[in-house]
C-alpha cells in the first residue's frame, strides 16, 4: 500500500468524527435545538457551552444537529450526482447516437453560472430538503460525465474490448464487464469532490436564505446571525458567528485532505493524470 | 477560417438561445404557480399582491395565451430590453439591475484582474520546479483556499479587517447621509470612500481567485518543463527569469486566457454571496432580497443576464484563441 500523507489521515479522522456526530446527534446534543431555553444572546455557561442565539436556543445543540442535516444533504447529492455522471458518461461513450445530445447538454450545464440558476429554481419550487438535494444532484454531474466518457472512449478501442466483441459479446456485456470497471478508478475522486461541492453549495444557499426547509443547518445559523444589522455590536457575536464558520471550514478542509491523499490532489508531481486534471477542474470552478 | 468563425457563432447562438428557452420554460414547467404563491392565497405569501398588481403581472406574462404566443411575446419583450416587473419593488427589473450593475461589475473586474496577476505569478513560481518543497507548500495552501466557500473567506476578512482591527467599514458600499460638498475634490473624496468600502469584498474574491489561478498556472507551467524550446533556452544559458517571462509566459497564454473566461461564472456567483456579507448594494444584494420576497422576475433576469454575460465572454475568449497561440500565429 502506498504511503499517504499525514493530512489524509487527519481528514479521514475529521470525516469519521463528523459522521459519528451526525449519527449520534440526538444523544450528543445537550438540549432541544429549537427550544428557547435561556436568555437570548448569552455568553457560554456551564449549561450552554457555546452560549445561546437571539431566540435563546442552545448553539451547541444546533451545531450538532446541523452536522446531521449537512451530511444528509451531502451524501444524497453525492449519490445522485455520481449515478448520473456514470450513466451519462457510459451512454455518451458507448452509444454513438446519443453522444451529440448528451455532450451538448453537458456543455450547456458546464457553461452556465450555477448559483443564479439554483437560486431561481429553488425559489420557484420552494427550498425543501428534497428539492435542494434534487437540484444540486441534477446540476453537478456534467464534469465527471466527461471524464467517464473519455475513459470509455479510450477503453472502447482497446484490444481487450475488441477481443471480447470478436468472441460475440453483447454491448451490455461489454459495458458492464469491461467499460464500467475501467472507469472505477475515477470513483473515489468523484465521491470526495461532489461531497465537497454539496457541503459548499448547501452552506452558501442556506446563508442566502435557501436552507434545507425547516432543518437546522450551519449556513442557516450564519444566515440568522447576519440578519441582525447590529450583530457586531453585541458582545455575544463570536458565539453566533464562529462555531458554524469553523464547522463548515473543517468539514470542507477534511474533504480537501482526503482528496489530496487519493492521488488526484494538488500534491501530485505533475498534474497530467486523467484523475488529477478532472479533479482540479472541479475544485477550481468552485462548485462543479 | 470563415467557416470556423461561422461555426463558432452558430454554436454560441445555440447556447444563448437555450439559455433564453430555459428561462422561459422553467417557471412554466416546474410545479407551483408563482402568482398564486405571492398573491396571498397561501399563508406564507411573502408580499400579498393587490388585484391591480396581479393583473399587471398576468398581462406581462400573457398567462392566458397559448404557450407559443407567450413565447413569442416573451422574445419580443426581451429584444426591446423589457425584463419584466419586480413584484416586491414595483419597478421595472431592467432599471433595478442597471442601478446595481456598477457595484458588482467593479468588484468583478478588480478581483479578476488582481487574482489573475497574482495567481499566475504564484502558479509559475510553484510549477517551475515541480515537486519541490515550494511547489508542495504553495499548492496545498491554494488547494485549501480554493475549496473554502467565498462567504466564509468574507466572514474571516470581515472579522479581521473590520471587527478586529477596525480599519475598514463593517457594511455598505459607501458612507451614506454624507454631504460631499461641491467641486471636483468632492468627487475624489467620494471615490476614495467607495474604494475604502469595497476593499474587503474585493480582497475576498481576489483571494478565492488567486488560489484557483495558481492551481491552473502551476499545472500548465509544470507541463512545460520538458518542452524542447525551454530546454534549448536553458542550454543557451539564459537567465531563468528571462526564460519564464519571455518564453514560457506567451506559450501559456491560451490555456490561461481560457481559464480567465471560465472563471467569470464562478467569480460572479462568489460576488453575489460576498455582497450579502458586506451589504454592498449590487446585484447580489438585489438577488438576496428577491429570494426573501419570492420576486421571480428579478431572479429570472439575474439568471438570464449572468448566463448570457458568461457566454459572451467565453465566445470572445474562443475568438481570440488563434491570435494568442504563438505556434499558430507563426503558421500564417
Amino acid at each position: 500500500m502506498r504511503r499517504r500523507p499525514l493530512l489524509f489521515w487527519l481528514g479521514t479522522a475529521l470525516l469519521a468524527g463528523f459522521v459519528s456526530i451526525a449519527i449520534l446527534a440526538p444523544v450528543l446534543a445537550p438540549h432541544d435545538p429549537r427550544q428557547p431555553l435561556a436568555l437570548p444572546l448569552s455568553a457560554p455557561t456551564r449549561d450552554h457551552l457555546l452560549g445561546t442565539n437571539d431566540l435563546g436556543q442552545d448553539i451547541l445543540s444546533q451545531l450538532i444537529h446541523g452536522t446531521r442535516s449537512t451530511l444528509i444533504v451531502a451524501l444524497s447529492v453525492t449519490a445522485i450526482s455520481t449515478a448520473l455522471s456514470w450513466i451519462v458518461g457510459l451512454a455518451a461513450g458507448f452509444i454513438r447516437r446519443l453522444e451529440g445530445l448528451l455532450m451538448g447538454l453537458t456543455d450547456l450545464l458546464l457553461a452556465l453560472p450555477d448559483l443564479p440558476l439554483i437560486l431561481l429554481v429553488l425559489t420557484l419550487i420552494g427550498a425543501t430538503r428534497i428539492n435542494l438535494i434534487l437540484v444540486l444532484g441534477l446540476l453537478s454531474w456534467p464534469a465527471f460525465a466527461r471524464v467517464v466518457r473519455a475513459i470509455v472512449i479510450g477503453a472502447r478501442i482497446s484490444p481487450y474490448v475488441e477481443a471480447s466483441r470478436s468472441l460475440g459479446a453483447s454491448d451490455a456485456h461489454i459495458t458492464m464487464r469491461h467499460l464500467l470497471p475501467a472507469t472505477l478508478d475515477a470513483l473515489p475522486t468523484k465521491l470526495v469532490l461532489t461531497m465537497r461541492y454539496a457541503v459548499f453549495a448547501e452552506a452558501t444557499l442556506a446563508f442566502l436564505g435557501l436552507g434545507a426547509g425547516e432543518a437546522i443547518g450551519w449556513g442557516g445559523m450564519l444566515n440568522e446571525a447576519f440578519r441582525d444589522p447590529l450583530l457586531f455590536s453585541r458582545p455575544a457575536w463570536p458565539w453566533l458567528v464562529l462555531p458554524p464558520t469553523i464547522a463548515i471550514a473543517a468539514l470542507i478542509l477534511a474533504t480537501v485532505w482526503v482528496g489530496g491523499g487519493l492521488g488526484g490532489g494538488p500534491t501530485t508531481r505533475r498534474g497530467t493524470t486523467q484523475r488529477g486534471n478532472s479533479g482540479r477542474q472541479m475544485v477550481i470552478s468552485r462548485g462543479d | 477560417m470563415l467557416r470556423d468563425f461561422l461555426w463558432l457563432c452558430g454554436r454560441y447562438l445555440a447556447l444563448a438561445l437555450s439559455v433564453v428557452l430555459v428561462n422561459f420554460f422553467l417557471p412554466r414547467l416546474l410545479p407551483g404557480d408563482p402568482l398564486d404563491f405571492s398573491s396571498g392565497d397561501g399563508l406564507d405569501a411573502a408580499v400579498p399582491l393587490t388585484a391591480s398588481a396581479r393583473a399587471e403581472l398576468e398581462a406581462y406574462y400573457h398567462l392566458d395565451d397559448p404557450i407559443l404566443s407567450q413565447l413569442w411575446s416573451y422574445l419580443g419583450d426581451l429584444v426591446t430590453g423589457d425584463l419584466g416587473f419586480s413584484i416586491s419593488r414595483s419597478a421595472p427589473v431592467g432599471d433595478l439591475i442597471l442601478d446595481r450593475l456598477p457595484w458588482t461589475m467593479s468588484l468583478l473586474l478588480v478581483s479578476l484582474l488582481l487574482s489573475a496577476a497574482i495567481g499566475t505569478a504564484l502558479g509559475m513560481v510553484a510549477g517551475w520546479r515541480p515537486g519541490k518543497r515550494r511547489d508542495r507548500v504553495l499548492m496545498s495552501a491554494s488547494g485549501m483556499l480554493a475549496a473554502i466557500p467565498e462567504f466564509l473567506i468574507a466572514i474571516g476578512l470581515l472579522l479581521g479587517g473590520a471587527v478586529g482591527l477596525a480599519w475598514f467599514p463593517l457594511f455598505g458600499g459607501e458612507t451614506v447621509f454624507t454631504d460631499w460638498g461641491g467641486g471636483p475634490s468632492s468627487f475624489v473624496r467620494r471615490a476614495f470612500d467607495i474604494a475604502w468600502h469595497l476593499t474587503l469584498p474585493a480582497a475576498t474574491l481576489a483571494l478565492a481567485g488567486v488560489a484557483a489561478f495558481a492551481l491552473v498556472t502551476r499545472d500548465v507551467t509544470a507541463g512545460l518543463q520538458h518542452e524542447p524550446w525551454l530546454v534549448a533556452a536553458r542550454a543557451k544559458g539564459l537567465d531563468e527569469r528571462q526564460i519564464a517571462v519571455r518564453h514560457a509566459l506567451p506559450n501559456m497564454a491560451p490555456p490561461l486566457v481560457t481559464f480567465f473566461g471560465l472563471r467569470l461564472g464562478g467569480v460572479l456567483s462568489g460576488a453575489l454571496v460576498v455582497e450579502r456579507v458586506f451589504s454592498i448594494p449590487g446585484l447580489g444584494q438585489l438577488g438576496f432580497q428577491a429570494i426573501g420576497a419570492r420576486d421571480y422576475p428579478v431572479l429570472q433576469a439575474l439568471f438570464l443576464l449572468s448566463s448570457l454575460g458568461v457566454l459572451l465572454v467565453a465566445f470572445l475568449v474562443e475568438l481570440s484563441y488563434p491570435r494568442l497561440d504563438p505556434g499558430r500565429r507563426s503558421d500564417r
